[in-house]
């Protein structure tokens, strides 16, 4: 029966060919679609990292003021650090987690090269973002003794550096000696990829790394935000002070990449119902005009189910006619490595469209088919 | 082979009642070739559908080898139209997507019948009703009596016990109706047990026996 039915649908393809293609198109936006989700869904499944709560990031601005920049950034960090309400506190650039910010370095050990995601941060970020360090150790200042500068990789710069070799202690882009390795550090959010990161020790006296990370205890709330601003303002004169939560910063960072997902499903949800009542219609059609060959089949010994087999099996093989097509297109993207990704991203979000369009497919046929299943064939026959 | 005990046909709409067949007795013999005729609209179709198992009388019996079906399921009813029904239609009923052999092969499809197997049975049928050199055409390459070929091939594919034919000649010129005529005979005089329904006397003459309906009933 089965190729009876591609023999029906083959030797009708010119009339079939505008369904075919509608069918293709929403495969290919689907398969988009899926990638998309499959990409960050597979992401969000990895852990970030570190915790946020309870964590504030004080911006600190100097503006034009260029005198003792760095002692006075110090002498904010010691006076955080004295507030009862306050358990850690760490200094770091600006690209603090979930802020907008970004900043990237290559780093190179024997030969190899990776691009990796750089923090500047002090001896106590791990601390205040409770990392967990399962190799080495989180740096300390007086590991910042003679060329070297001390730094943590992740997991992802380890792999891309070292493979299998031991890190701890390798001199990296002859700048940089390695004290130990996190697992994973997703600074913008939950959906950001794990890449590569370091983290490099920052000194007391650059001025430059101007955020404060503070992590404060619980139940601490704006009473106290507003208190520190106004004591850090009374310190530095003609300085801008900002307070983000970090919990608010991730909800932003989750909306930068929820909000495009969400606009891209609507809008393949419209194309995807414009196509399903288009097929819905044409088969309605169809089998209005085929009642004639619904009778024949019927006395010649089909029965009513399988009438509504039948055209449900005509639309699947429809839908599998521009899926072969799609799978042309779609597989060249896990072939020819398009975006970086993983082939197994690729592959998932084919079966997620697959599925969907043979559950869409089915869904139309079904009440035609249904339809179909009910014709008398004597009145059918009639009518022809 | 068939008998019909005291059937009955209506037709319910919500404002009329028709009455298509009127207490019809038939015994339909195996080997028989019968003629049934009758003025347009006297229920000669409706007699053949019912014997053919499409629809249901709305009261009395039909039994197919002595069994009575009047009360199958749809599957069952599909089984012995399949195994033991042909059916041959005026109006050809090919499906014209399909090839001539395509076409030939679609009552073994229901028959679970294998691939190779199954073009093997539609060949020979094809060249049983003489168009084993038109197997790859399509219906719409072919004359009028060249496809009612295709419909006996189609008919007489899975062997069955009955053939059925609704006016088999009626869209068909002289000659060509004759030779459909010839076909027909070939297979009775081989074991087919025929039903047709014809308005031509000169037809009906060829068959042995003729069942005259007037405003469904039975008046010969």
């Amino acid at each position: 029966m089965i190729s009876h039915l591609f023999k029906l649908i083959w030797n009708k393809k010119k009339a079939h060919a505008l369904l075919i293609v509608e069918i293709w198109a929403s495969f290919m936006v689907l398969f988009g679609l899926a990638t998309l989700i499959v990409v960050n869904v597979g992401n969000y499944r990895k852990p970030l990292g570190f915790t946020y709560e309870n964590v504030w990031a004080v911006g600190l601005r100097s503006n034009r003021d260029t005198i003792e920049v760095a002692n006075k950034l110090q002498r904010v960090v010691d006076r955080l650090k004295a507030y009862p309400e306050v358990a850690s506190v760490s200094r770091m650039s600006s690209n603090f987690p979930f802020s907008a910010n970004q900043m990237n370095n290559g780093i190179e050990y024997k030969k190899r090269n990776v691009l990796a995601e750089t923090y500047g941060t002090d001896e106590d970020f791990a601390k205040t973002l409770d990392i967990p360090v399962p190799i080495g150790s989180w740096y300390r200042n007086r590991d910042s003794v003679g060329k070297y500068t001390p730094i943590v990789i992740n997991q992802k710069a380890k792999e891309g550096l070292f493979e299998d070799e031991n890190p701890l202690g390798k001199i990296v882009s002859d700048k940089f000696r390695v004290v130990g390795v996190v697992n994973t550090f997703k600074a913008k959010g939950e959906f950001m990829a794990d890449k590569p990161a370091y983290f490099e020790l920052v000194k007391a006296s650059q001025p430059w790394n101007d955020t404060v990370l503070i992590k404060v205890k619980p139940g601490t709330d704006a009473v106290f935000e507003a208190k520190i601003v106004k004591e850090i303002a009374s310190m530095l004169t003609g300085w801008s002070v900002e307070v983000d939560y970090l919990t608010n910063s991730r909800k932003n960072q989750h909306n930068l990449v929820l909000v495009p997902v969400i606009i891209a499903l609507i809008v393949s949800g419209f194309l995807l119902i414009n196509v399903a009542l288009g097929l819905f219609g044409v088969l309605n059609l169809s089998i209005a005009k085929r009642r004639g060959e619904i009778g024949l089949r019927r006395a010649l010994g089909a029965t009513g189910s399988g009438i509504s087999t039948q055209f449900i099996g005509e639309i699947w093989v429809l839908a599998t006619f521009a899926l072969l097509i799609g799978l042309l297109f779609a597989a060249q993207f896990p072939l020819l490595n398009v975006f970086d990704l993983q082939s197994g991203i690729y592959v998932t979000a084919i079966i997620i469209a697959v599925l969907i369009i043979y559950a869409i497919v089915t869904l139309c046929a079904l009440f035609p088919s249904r339809q179909a299943a009910t014709i008398q064939p004597a009145t059918a026959l009639h009518e022809e | 082979m068939i008998t019909l005990q005291n059937i009955e046909k209506v037709y319910r709409t919500s404002t009329i009642e028709t009455l298509a067949l009127n207490n019809i007795n038939l015994d339909i013999r195996k080997g028989e070739f019968v003629s049934i005729m009758g003025p347009s609209g006297c229920g000669k179709s409706t007699l053949l559908n019912v014997m053919g198992l499409l629809d249901e009388p709305s009261k009395g019996t039909v039994q197919l080898d002595g069994q009575a079906v009047t009360q199958y399921r749809d599957k069952e009813l599909a089984r012995l139209r399949n195994q033991k029904i042909g059916f041959i239609f005026q109006s050809f009923h090919l499906i014209n997507d399909l090839t001539v052999l395509d076409n030939v092969e679609i009552p073994l499809l229901y028959r679970s019948q294998n691939g190779r197997p199954r073009q093997d049975y539609a060949k020979d049928a094809l060249t049983k009703v003489g168009l084993s050199n038109r197997m790859k055409h399509f219906p719409k390459q072919l004359s009028g009596g060249q496809k009612q070929r295709v419909a006996i091939a189609r008919a007489i594919v899975g062997n069955p016990d009955i053939i059925l034919a609704d006016e088999p000649t009626g869209n068909l010129d002289s000659a060509m109706g004759n030779e459909i005529m010839n076909i027909l005979q070939q297979l009775n005089d081989d074991g087919a047990t025929i039903v047709m329904v014809t308005h031509d006397e000169q037809m009906a003459k060829r068959t042995h026996r003729l069942i005259r309906l007037f405003d469904g009933t039975q008046v010969l």
